[in-house]
């Protein structure tokens, strides 16, 4: 890339730039017929480590390639620090410690920390919207109601799962974004 | 919605009206015991009376029913029914004082309070001091003039004729005849060019009018000057004067048809005469946070515009330089929107220093201390926001001054002092701030009533009292109960007053400082920044990483080499110019990777009476920033005001400069 053209790359540069799994997949996903029985549900399915976790379509707002991140003292250790989206400052957090995945957090200040399919999951959230940084998200599941069971007993990560729900040979664990949060 | 906005709506238009009313009147009690400037009084006449028909229209009786007596009382006084004496002056003031007291009462939506009984009993008195003292005026047809013209006079216009016969002054009954089309400016024009010369008693449209297309007006004008110089002004404006009455002349051989059925009520317009628009300060700050989106646009253009005639490769040379140009025109335009939308949120301090006036007149008057009180700077230009929130801190310190400053008369006679004490209450401009101060001539502060006060409530060892600093010494006046009062008065005693004037000034990143001499009085040094919406930033470096610190709290830089700070109690302390600061490295602060350095960069911040010196590795420069909350998720952490763009899309941190140094000072201040 001549240096203009890197200018140019610089300048129309959006975290949030096309070519990423967006949430249009909803619109265009076809339905499964209307059996009368059970209406599946809607999640993003993204992965943490070697795990794949899923999210209530309803509690996205937007998925986006990692940003610089700035990280803020004094924060507590989840917080990778925050991010600029559009004139926006939105905290990003890392919960795979929380989910006692490998190795705690790591810092994380920029794109180039991260692999190349790595995305933040950005959440709606009452006590105010936050990014989840993952490995990378896989799309969006349709999971029936009657096929999810409760969290596993026992595990410190038990609290921020909402529970476990099968899709054919593919296990989901879903995640309470709130407490996960917290 | 539909309940709050008409009464924000009223209280607003209300208050506005209460403004200018308080303004006449000071400007009347600035002359007490002249006679009263007629145009003044009819300005607040005018200003009674809208202020009855607005709180009527919103239902608000109290205040309506006050106007009304305000009303009638002006009324009486403008035609001379009675005198402007020093009573009635005084209640006027406390008149608008119980009017603002309503006023704040409605906004709050309550319906008793103590303004309420004020209003009452105001109302009784100004009733009683205006009672009728029946006097027959003189028939003015005695005087000279022609029972035609008396016929279509309002009592006002008869006061203002018989006043000005009484005088001697000469009456003419000026005819001009002017186009239909612009009669109107014409008419002004002309009364403007009677003014320096001539009272205009009365304006009457004529019956005789020539032609259809004119419309003839006969003005009952008083001239002082002799008629030739009258002939000279009217003349222009092709109109005739006649001689009514004069002491010294003859009656008019013709005298002047007037009309008796068209009275003086000329067509009014119905559009407004005010060329003003009020908004809610909350859409100015929307406003401001779109330009800050926009400054950053500008910037990200520039650069690629600046980078894309560097580069070359691949786009027409003509195509950068037009994208230069482009972008600096933007970014002048920019400038401008900016700068128009910060004067449109900046009013003079003059709005609150007005309400003050009123208040020292009152607490004067009941402190039987004498004093003269000096106002200067009013027209100087603050944020709406930092004008409201003086209000309250500079009461307290005229209230202090009053009170613990300023000495009985006997005794500053007796000091060998003036027996008039004075009281300024001074603002100025000073480059990116403005500087209010409240100054008095009298006792200053008594260090040892401090240090025993201090020591007395357990602040302080009384070897510790005995080592500290002046400053430090003086600083803890500024501590929440701290009082040298033992009885709690109507003034003082409380030991709130400077509590409040610190935390409102922190609020707005404002400095206080104080000059006292014993015996020579105290003057409280307030300095402010201009606007909140954007702020100038210095941008600085520590271990790797950017911060914005607002450039309202940066008081100085200043290089230090380590071998410079002092351990005091294990804190290190940095000098300047003989006052020792607490000194941080913000990376320690932060808790970052700190490394060993030469030379610290030592940036000097201040809130409220405290400084503090923070330590950073590099400066790299100042920028206009507009401060983005950090989300509510992070309230919790300390010492962050929010993060800002300086034009890379990054993140970066502005540092809350009060909450810092309430961290490092506040823990040594307090026991
Ligand atoms: N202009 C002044 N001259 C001399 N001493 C002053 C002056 N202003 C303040 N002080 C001192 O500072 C102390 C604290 O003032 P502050 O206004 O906080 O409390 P207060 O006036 O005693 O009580 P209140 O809260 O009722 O106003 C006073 O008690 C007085 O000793
Ligand atoms: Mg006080």
């Amino acid at each position: 890339m001549s240096t203009f053209e890197q200018l140019i790359d610089q300048f129309l540069y959006r975290p949030d730039e096309p070519g990423l799994p967006s949430l249009q997949w909803l619109a265009d996903a076809p339905r499964p017929e209307s059996t009368g029985v059970e209406a599946p549900q809607e999640f993003l399915a993204f992965s943490l480590t070697d795990e794949t976790y899923a999210v209530p379509i309803a509690t996205v707002r937007e998925i986006v390639k990692v940003p610089v991140i700035t990280e803020v003292p004094r924060a507590p250790k989840e917080l990778l620090g925050v991010m600029n989206l559009r004139g926006e400052v939105l905290p990003v957090y890392d919960v795979r410690a929380r989910l006692l995945l490998a190795g705690g957090v790591q810092p994380i200040t920029g794109p180039g920390d991260v692999p190349a399919q790595a995305r933040i999951v950005l959440v709606k959230s009452e006590s105010g919207d936050a990014g989840i940084i993952t490995d990378g998200v896989e799309g969006v599941v349709r999971l029936l109601p009657s096929l999810t069971e409760p969290p596993p007993p026992g595990g410190t990560e038990k609290p921020f799962l909402a529970g476990l729900s099968r899709r054919g040979e593919r296990l989901y664990i879903l995640l309470d974004v709130e407490k996960v949060l917290e | 919605m539909t309940e709050r906005r008409p009464v924000a709506e009223f209280v607003a238009e209300a208050t506005e009206i209460v403004e200018g009313l308080s303004r006449e009147l000071l400007g009347l009690d600035e002359r007490r015991g002249e006679e009263p400037d007629p145009e003044r009084l009819n300005a607040i006449f005018r200003a009674a009376h809208s202020l009855k028909g607005l709180a009527s229209l919103f239902g608000h009786d109290r205040i309506a029913r006050l106007a009304h007596v305000l009303e009638d009382a002006l009324d009486a006084l403008r035609l001379g029914k009675v005198a402007a004496d020093d009573a009635l002056i005084d209640a006027f003031i406390d008149g608008v004082d119980v009017l603002s007291g309503l006023l704040a009462m409605a906004s709050r939506g309550e319906t008793d309070g103590p303004a309420a009984e004020r209003a009452l009993a105001l109302a009784q008195h100004i009733e009683t001091l205006v009672a009728p003292a029946p006097e027959k005026p003189p028939a003015l047809h005695e005087l000279g003039v022609d029972k035609a013209v008396l016929n279509v006079l309002t009592e006002y216009e008869e006061h203002r004729l018989r006043e000005n016969v009484k005088k001697g002054v000469a009456l003419y009954m000026v005819r001009a005849v002017f186009s239909l089309e612009d009669f109107d400016q014409k008419l002004t024009a002309l009364n403007a060019a009677l003014k320096p010369l001539a009272e205009v008693v009365s304006t009457l449209p004529s019956a005789q009018a020539s032609d259809e297309a004119r419309i003839a007006f006969d003005l009952l004008v008083a001239c002082r000057q002799p008629a030739a110089d009258l002939e000279a002004v009217i003349r222009p404006f092709g109109a005739t004067h006649a001689l009514l009455s004069a002491s010294v002349a003859p009656r008019p051989s013709a005298p002047v048809p007037v009309p008796v059925t068209a009275g003086p009520t000329a067509e009014v317009s119905l559009k407004s005469l005010s060329q003003t628009v009020r908004v809610d300060i909350a859409r100015l700050d929307r406003l401001m946070a779109a330009v800050g989106d926009l400054l950053l646009t500008r910037t990200n253009i520039k650069r690629f515009a600046e980078g894309a005639r560097a580069a070359g490769g691949g786009l027409h040379p003509m195509w950068a330089q037009e994208l230069s140009r482009e972008a600096r025109a933007l970014e002048r335009k920019l400038d401008d929107l900016q700068k128009g939308i910060l004067e449109v949120r900046m009013v003079p301090l003059g709005q609150v220093f007005d309400r003050l006036a009123r208040l020292v007149r009152r607490l004067l008057r009941e402190s039987g201390k004498e004093i003269d009180f000096e106002i200067s700077g009013g027209d100087v230009e603050l944020d709406k926001l930092i004008v409201e929130e003086l209000s309250d801190p500079l009461m307290h310190l005229l209230r202090n001054a009053i009170d613990h400053g300023i000495e009985a008369p006997d005794k500053r006679a007796s000091k060998g002092k003036p027996r008039r004490g004075r009281i300024r209450l001074r603002a100025a401009n000073s480059g990116n701030h403005v500087v209010i101060e409240v100054g008095d001539d009298g006792a200053g502060m008594d260090d040892d009533r401090i240090r025993d006060e201090a020591v007395s409530r357990g602040l302080l060892t009384t070897k510790k009292a005995a080592d500290l600093q002046r400053t430090d010494l003086l600083n803890l006046v500024f501590l929440p109960g701290f009082s040298t009062r033992r009885q709690v008065s109507e003034l003082s005693g409380r030991g709130v007053g400077l509590d409040v004037v610190k935390t409102n000034l922190g609020r707005l990143s404002g400095l206080i400082d104080i000059v006292s001499e014993r015996g020579q009085g105290t003057t409280f040094v307030l300095t402010l920044p201009l606007t909140l919406a954007i702020i100038r930033a210095l941008v600085v470096q520590s271990a790797g990483r950017t911060y914005a610190v607002p450039m309202s709290s940066v008081l100085e830089i200043v290089a230090v080499r380590p071998s410079e700070l002092r351990t005091v109690e294990h804190r290190q302390m940095l000098s300047v110019r003989g006052q020792t600061v607490p000194f941080v490295r913000l990376s320690q602060l932060f808790k970052l990777p700190e490394t060993p350095v030469d030379l610290h960069y030592v940036v000097l911040v201040g809130l409220a009476q405290h400084r503090l010196g923070i330590a950073v590795d590099h400066l790299l420069g100042q920028q206009d920033v507009v401060t983005k909350p950090l989300s509510a998720r992070l309230r919790d952490v300390p010492g962050l005001a929010g993060a800002t763009d300086l034009g890379d899309r990054r993140a970066v941190l502005v540092l809350d400069v009060p909450a810092l140094v309430s961290e490092i000072v506040r823990p040594q201040a307090s026991p």
